[in-house]
């Protein structure tokens, strides 16, 4: 690991519409590490995966990439710093597999530029590590779920950006292609890429992760292994359900759900 | 670029190069084509075939190609822009306003007609302005949604405007009838003299804009991440389009339909929506139909001039939809 964090997000603030909807979340990732940010619907989970990406104003906190504050940072030279895979990206018509991951190389090519050689490698380098090399030809629109998102992966690769941030990749998928997107995922790491995973489902990112970020009511309320996070309390305190993490010897993860149970009255508020 | 791309542009090419052929000799007066290459290079005698050809043919010629290639270019732009297939230079609010600007002229003003081309440009161009103006204030400037909802309001201002004053003077809407249809006049280089600068303007930007536009295929955020500014090339393109599409209603008046379906036409016998390729390749091909429309429109039933725009959409929706049930 380098010394220097690769992202070191603290106290970042967002309000969107004079509505305040981050009050103060931090995140940090380096090297070769996974960080999933975990925490229920409308937590801030995505805004803060967006404002650290600069792509969401912030008014308050500070986000620096290698040291650099993300004011200093525009445009291109940012997005060789990171890359983003949103929720929902656009699927176009008329646009194959190949165009797409050449859009991703758009960072390393100036407007009145073509692409070099090297260009043109780098993208089959993302297509085939992202999986997506076997269905380079065909059409955006006539892909799979899982598919479409091995692409976009494959989008963020060809930027080859030290950081890759992706928004609930997994949220639409299947068992088999969830599984195989969390491989992926881990797989990056060990290249050597920082990943920040957002992410609501906790057996998964409990699965992957190496530290998870807790988010409630706008704010980053734990951060830690998953282990030391996701406690019983911690769920019941920011879910509203009674829950428990298991993890066995081939660290197979699994949430255990009272679904229809009442939070037992022993559960004290734990922020 | 495959040998299908290769192919589209080679015969879109030798289309607009056999509508040039057929333009510049087909007529009142037959000039063989020999005759107006020497009138061209200047090896013609001085004479009346070198003056119908130069200071009637010509003009007439380039009008048509860059009404076409302008048109084209436009929807290209528009659609790309605002990833939307049905948007044309209607959405923007060109149209509405340069066919006010035009009927203010023609219907209010008439001992001014000279002023034609230039009214129906500046009011395209105003009515553009409004669109962008109130589109790119408040929360989530540049937003596509708003956009086009502006575009259809100012739209259905300006029409309301147009047939208000078509209502107040129906002694003098024959007039206006060339002009509301879409059809080109031969009136010598006047009209190309005031309208040149929009047109090359609007051209320029377009070139800049092609590959920035390729960045917003995967949307908004996609290209924000990559380091692209999504707004501000929405708002160029924009820009671009209400040039070229005033320039061109103020070169032919109202001609629908043709912004609209050369791109598709493009799209689907190229089979790519690559914008790099696209946008160039629908002006060639706008150029070429405008082109072979406006010879066929005065020469079927001359010494009759048939309006081109009617035409276009007769000759262009056949070929559109068969290439529509052939898309995926």
């Amino acid at each position: 690991m380098s010394e220097a964090p690769l992202l070191d997000a603290r106290d970042v603030r967002v309000e969107i519409g004079g509505t305040p909807i981050l009050h103060g979340a931090d995140l940090a990732v380096a090297a070769g590490e996974l960080v999933a940010v975990v925490g229920p619907n409308g937590a801030g989970k995505s805004t803060l995966a967006r404002a650290v990406a600069g792509l969401q104003k912030t008014v308050g906190g500070s986000v620096r990439w290698s040291g650099e504050d993300i004011a200093r940072l525009r445009g291109r030279r940012l997005a060789r710093l990171r890359a983003f895979v949103p929720q929902r990206p656009r699927v176009p018509a008329g646009v194959t597999v190949r165009d797409a991951a050449r859009i991703g190389r758009s960072p390393h090519v100036g407007p009145l530029q073509r692409m070099t050689r090297a260009d043109h490698e780098a993208v089959e380098r993302a297509l085939a590590r992202a999986g997506a090399d076997q269905f380079a030809e065909r059409a955006l629109t006539t892909l799979s779920g899982g598919e479409l998102q091995r692409v976009q992966i494959a989008v963020a690769l060809a930027q080859e950006a030290p950081v890759l941030i992706a928004d609930e990749p997994t949220a639409h998928l299947d068992l088999g292609a969830t599984a195989g997107l969390a491989r992926l995922l881990r797989g990056l790491t060990a290249d050597g890429l920082a990943v920040i995973l957002v992410v609501h489902d906790l057996a998964l990112a409990a699965a992957v992760a190496d530290r998870v970020v807790v988010m409630a009511d706008g704010r980053s309320v734990a951060t830690g292994s998953p282990e030391e996070v996701l406690h019983p309390e911690r769920i019941a305190a920011v879910w509203r359900v009674d829950a428990a993490l298991e993890r066995d010897a081939e660290g197979r993860t699994a949430l255990r759900v009272g679904w229809l149970e009442d939070l037992r009255a022993s559960f004290v508020r734990v922020p | 670029m495959t040998l299908r791309l290769s192919l589209v542009v080679s015969l879109a090419a030798a289309a607009l190069a056999a509508a040039a052929a057929a333009s510049m000799t087909l007529g009142a007066v037959h000039i063989p084509l020999q005759q107006v290459l020497d009138a061209l290079t200047g090896a013609a005698d001085p004479g009346p075939l070198r003056k119908i050809v130069l200071d009637l043919r010509l003009p007439r010629t380039v009008e048509a190609l860059s009404v076409g290639a302008a048109l084209g270019t436009a929807g290209a732009l528009l659609q790309a822009a605002l990833a939307n297939p049905l948007a044309s230079p209607d959405v923007i609010g060109v149209t509405g306003g340069a066919g006010f600007g035009a009927i203010l002229i023609l219907l209010v003003f008439p001992s001014s007609i000279a002023l034609l081309p230039l009214g129906a440009l500046l009011f395209g161009l105003l009515a553009a302005a409004i669109v962008f103006v109130v589109a790119w204030s408040g929360p989530n400037p540049g937003g596509i949604g708003r956009l086009i909802l502006a575009g259809i309001a100012i739209s259905a201002l300006f029409a309301a405007g147009m047939s208000t004053l078509m209502a107040l003077h129906p002694d003098r809407v024959p007039s206006a009838i060339f002009f509301l249809v879409g059809g080109l006049t031969t009136s010598g280089w006047s009209q190309m003299s005031v309208v040149w600068p929009y047109l090359a303007a609007g051209f320029v930007l377009a070139a800049v804009l092609v590959r920035p536009l390729d960045r917003l295929a995967l949307g908004d955020d996609v290209a924000a991440a990559l380091g692209a500014r999504p707004r501000l090339i929405r708002l160029g393109a924009g820009v671009a389009a209400a040039l070229l599409a005033a320039s061109a209603a103020a070169l032919a008046g109202l001609v629908t339909f043709v912004g609209l379906f050369i791109p598709h036409v493009v799209r689907l016998a190229a089979g790519t929506a690559s914008n790099w390729f696209v946008v160039p390749a629908s002006a060639l091909c706008g150029a070429a139909l405008l082109l072979a429309g406006d010879t066929l429109a005065r020469t079927v039933m001359a010494p009759i001039e048939l309006p081109v725009g009617p035409l276009m959409v007769v000759l262009g929706v056949p070929l559109f939809l068969w290439l529509l049930r052939r898309a995926v």
